[in-house]
């Protein structure tokens, strides 16, 4: 599913989740800035990238606790009204994270949220993509998850270009009265 | 040449796609008297001044340009026809009406170089403006049926351009579908979470527009 060369693939797997130490580690407590001597305890809690606590999970070394962003309160958000959950503050790679700890964790429900998630929040790209204002960063932007900015900069630049092209040279005329400004009201 | 400009996405720029266009056949009426021109795309001529000939757009607008020759509108950039086809595409919300391929960019093509020799160029300027809106919109209202079970989209009738602008979208949001849509992810909520079949009963494609 992954491919070796998907940058934004690598940096899906930079992002954070918090793991719980099966076995006692000696000799790697960088791992954990509250660890005193150079030893990771049994039972500690840490932070640690994706990457590395998926290695740790599959030598059974590790329980994999699901981030803060798929707990229930943002599901009941979710299910409220997907367009306007912001997403981009909490996980940038919301749907890549989501993806590689389904095989990780035992939430048998993080696969259908995850699909849940995209198909209530592709009309409001679809629409807002084409839509979009050319010069302005729209607003929608602002909620989006990595994955999904890149779905809707596709749509809006493809967009762009087309009535780039349609403006360009001396095919459209400007009617005289648009350029003016409008007068205020109350001085006519 | 597809995505010289831009090699992730393979699509064509707009003024790439002009191009393209320019090799449809249109008919010119030439005002001097020329042998026939030997292309490596074909032979064209002899020119005759006041007798039609059908050569390439691109050929009919470099002629155009040094006044050569009174380019004659295809049939369907008539008001007639366009005001037709504009109802037609009213009333038929789920199905685009047939239209040259390369209408967006033909009739550009000739309100640049030949205006003179189009009856009526604001009607039908509009005309088409406002075709293109109202299938844009079919399109639109089109994609937002895409969901997961969706592998494939089938656009009967659609135009170059239209096609062009909405290809990287479509692609896009295919494959986020078909990733997210993907058996291992969601098998496992299927026998617990919900008595519908999720994934099982995969339709191999969706027909956007019936024919």
């Amino acid at each position: 599913m992954s491919s070796y060369y998907d940058l934004e693939d690598l940096l899906a797997e930079e992002e954070p989740v918090s793991v719980l130490f099966r076995v006692a580690a000696d000799g790697v407590g960088i791992l954990d800035p509250s660890s005193e001597d150079n030893n990771v305890e049994q039972g500690a809690k840490v932070d640690l990238p994706l990457w590395l606590a998926q290695d740790l999970f599959q030598r059974q070394a590790a329980f994999i606790n699901l981030p803060s962003y798929f707990n229930q309160r943002v599901r009941k958000e979710m299910q409220a009204d997907p367009g306007c959950v912001d997403i981009r503050s909490r996980c940038p790679y919301f749907y890549g994270v989501g993806c590689k700890l389904v095989p990780l964790t035992n939430d048998a429900t993080l696969g259908s949220f995850l699909l849940y998630t995209l198909r209530g929040r592709y009309k409001d790209i679809l629409c807002k993509s084409h839509s979009a204002a050319v010069s302005s960063t729209p607003k929608v932007m602002q909620i989006l998850s990595r994955e999904e900015t890149i779905l809707f900069q596709a749509g809006r630049e493809s967009m762009t270009a087309f009535k780039k092209w349609r403006m360009e040279g001396t095919r459209m005329e400007r009617a005289a009265v648009l350029g003016k400004k409008r007068k205020p009201q109350g001085e006519l | 040449m597809a995505g010289q400009s831009n090699p992730q996405l393979s699509i064509f720029t707009a003024a790439e796609v002009e191009f393209l266009a320019e090799d449809e056949q249109i008919d010119i009426v030439p005002n001097v008297r020329m042998d026939t021109l030997h292309m490596i795309c074909g032979d064209y001529g002899p020119f005759r001044p006041q007798i039609p000939v059908r050569v390439p757009l691109w050929l009919a607008i470099a002629l155009k340009k040094r006044s050569k020759c009174r380019i004659q509108p295809p049939d369907w950039m008539s008001v007639e026809k366009l005001t037709q086809v504009l109802e037609d595409e009213r009333e038929a919300p789920r199905e685009f009406q047939p239209l040259p391929f390369h209408y967006v960019e033909i009739s550009r093509l000739l309100f640049d170089h030949a205006r003179d020799d189009i009856t009526d160029p604001y009607l039908v300027r509009s005309l088409l403006e406002d075709i293109r809106d109202v299938r844009f919109h079919k399109v639109e209202s089109g994609l937002e049926t895409l969901s997961g079970k969706t592998h494939a989209v089938k656009l009967k009738n659609l135009a170059a351009m239209e096609v062009n602008i909405v290809r990287p979208f479509i692609v896009r949001a295919l494959q986020c579908f078909y990733k997210h849509d993907n058996e291992d992810l969601i098998k496992q909520a299927a026998n617990e979470l919900d008595s519908q079949p999720v994934a099982s009963d995969r339709v191999p494609r969706r027909t956007l527009r019936p024919r």
